[in-house]
């Protein structure tokens, strides 16, 4: 049985912002699934419903079999979510936290305490978790809350974009801790995310969403063997649908090269980078140019003509 | 990746009410433990009626003693608004700064959420009601109350706070912040309050605003605890004009149970969809 299993789902707000347009995927048992895309793409709206804190427009979605819309207690039951933004109670003391979260998902009391100790020792907050939470640095809370999103032993954990708004280090621990969730294969995490490197380290397989609609879903392997081994990068003075012309017609380029403004970027399948520089030169056409590994950000720039990190 | 097939445990069909309303209602008070001034701000106000500006009135106005109780006893009716829409308040906290985003997507009816808020107002109302009939009492303002009479007294002022408390959560679910909530208070918990009878029998006012008063479920509210706290029956005889004064009683307690119920189910009803986009 697949954890998350989500059918033309859509999503059109009052005022008729579509957020969602009918969006399909899976997610198997014990799969980490991402879903990238920047500000604005779907992604929180789409976590949204699978929580039930969202009413669909359109189409369906289960988690562990329930569907959210006519089972929604029994599909809340088998998730949990980190939210976006902190939330947690701050006067409340961090072990406080976790019995209100074990209580109501009807966790036993005596289980929930060992079940506590054990989880504020995986993540670094023994020494912290009868302090009011108030008094936790970001990444501290953060992992409180990661904490706490387990001790009812979820089936499906939502990441909502986990390491937005924290310093660089306090996101490099973060994605430790979320890297080590992997090893827990009766767990299924679904990340959202508009941080490419999040998505390439931690998921199984990715879903690219643009405007409300999942442009690409594979591997992040997949997905950037799609661009070949390496790509050349070239800024161009004058006409850029001339120049993609020039470089088909003269073989460097294959239908997936691609311009946005300009620059163009040729994935190379077949030519080493060398020699596509080589004939590029022999072409005239770039001022300045270079060669490198893709990245997902390519992924997604050919297919949307926009960057990530200028959406996001 | 681990494909491992996995048996995913089928929740209980029911799900029982009980432990996570005790732990909503216990999660609420510790929160409002913590906030020492929604419990001590509300009682101010009233306890100034009740020892300073009524003991001031009766010398200026050489009003007789029973003014006094009198006073006390409409100082409740502005204690249980103010308290009401304090917790109110903390709805929006909550929501804005606080844990209620997990907590809605916690595996419970979305209402019990609503109805741990009301135990624990009802707590704290109760609680400062005590209070201030405490102070009045030690500052020798007489009550008159039988066993039945406190009876009646704590079914008005009960169903009053459930049903104040029910508006005060429709007015945190609909007003997306504190600054628009607060403007709001004044039209809502003291407005009524100078029309329900509180400081001068509702006879005392305009003929219409007398016919306005007897709308007003603070007005049955107030006339309720003077019957039983004070054996005063003008309060429902301005109201109803009968000569029965428990079936007066009866028909102003009915008045002030179906605010509750209807407040009651309006706010979880206002909540649950407030709380789906």
């Amino acid at each position: 049985m697949n954890a998350i299993e989500v059918t033309k789902l859509s999503k059109t707000y009052p005022g008729g912002v579509e957020a969602v347009k009918g969006i399909d995927f899976e997610v198997a048992a014990g799969e980490v699934f991402g879903l990238l895309g920047p500000n604005g793409a779907g992604k929180s709206t789409t976590v949204g419903m699978l929580t039930t804190t969202i009413a669909p427009t359109a189409g369906s979605a289960r988690l562990a079999g329930f569907d959210v819309a006519e089972e929604p207690l029994a599909a809340r039951r088998v998730s949990s979510v980190v939210f976006q933004e902190p939330v947690v109670d701050r006067s409340l003391t961090g072990r406080r936290n976790l019995e209100i979260h074990a209580r109501l998902w009807g966790v036993e009391p005596r289980e929930a305490q060992a079940r506590i100790d054990e989880l504020a020792g995986t993540f670094g907050l023994a020494d912290l978790i009868d302090r009011p939470a108030d008094t936790f640095s970001g990444g501290q809370r953060r992992r409180l809350e990661l904490a706490r999103a387990l001790v009812s032993h979820p089936r499906v954990l939502f990441l909502d974009e986990p390491t937005v708004g924290l310093d660089p280090r306090i996101r490099a621990e973060l994605l430790e801790v979320i890297a080590a969730l992997r090893s827990r294969s009766e767990l299924t995490v679904l990340l959202t995310t508009h941080y490419l490197e999040e998505a390439e380290r931690l998921c199984d397989r990715v879903a690219i969403i643009h405007a409300g609609r999942i442009v690409a879903l594979d591997t992040p392997a997949a997905l950037l063997a799609g661009l070949g081994r390496q790509l050349v990068e070239l800024h161009v003075d004058g006409s850029v649908t001339s120049a993609l012309a020039s470089l088909r017609e003269r073989g460097v380029a294959g239908p997936d090269a691609f311009a946005v403004g300009s620059r163009v970027t040729v994935p190379l399948h077949r030519h080493s980078s060398g020699e596509a520089i080589a004939a590029i030169h022999k072409l005239g056409l770039a001022g300045a140019i270079s060669a490198r590994e893709p990245t997902l950000d390519d992924v997604y720039l050919r297919l949307t003509g926009d960057s990530l990190g200028a959406a996001a | 990746m681990s494909t491992a097939e996995i048996t995913i445990p089928i929740p209980k069909a029911r799900t029982r009410a009980v432990g996570p309303l005790a732990t909503l209602a216990r999660r609420r008070f510790q929160l409002t433990a913590r906030t020492p001034r929604e419990l001590f701000v509300p009682l101010l106000t009233p306890i100034m009626f009740a020892l300073v500006i009524a003991p001031a009135l009766k010398t200026a106005l050489h009003t007789s003693t029973s003014y006094e109780s009198f006073v006390a006893i409409g100082t409740v009716g502005l204690l249980i608004p103010l308290n009401t829409m304090f917790s109110g308040l903390s709805v929006i906290v909550d929501r804005i700064s606080g844990a209620q985003p997990e907590l809605l997507t916690a595996p419970i009816p979305r209402g019990l959420l609503v109805i741990g808020n009301l135990l624990v107002a009802l707590a704290i109302t109760a609680l400062q009601v005590g209070v201030l009939i405490a102070v009045a009492l030690a500052r020798g303002i007489h009550f008159n109350a039988t066993g039945t009479g406190v009876l009646w007294f704590l079914g008005a002022g009960i169903l009053f706070t459930v049903g104040m408390y029910g508006l005060a959560e429709i007015l945190a679910s609909r007003v997306p912040r504190q600054e628009e909530y607060i403007a709001r208070v004044p039209a809502i918990a003291i407005l009524p309050w100078f029309l329900a009878g509180a400081l001068f029998p509702i006879v005392a006012l305009p003929s219409f605003l007398t016919w306005v008063a007897k709308f007003l479920p603070l007005t049955h509210g107030l006339a309720l605890m003077r019957y039983g706290l004070l054996q005063d029956s003008t309060g429902l005889h301005a109201i109803w004009g009968l000569s029965d004064p428990t079936a007066m009683a009866g028909l102003s307690l009915a008045v002030v149970g179906g605010f509750a119920l209807l407040l009651t189910a309006a706010s979880i009803r206002v909540f649950s969809r407030s709380a789906v986009r």
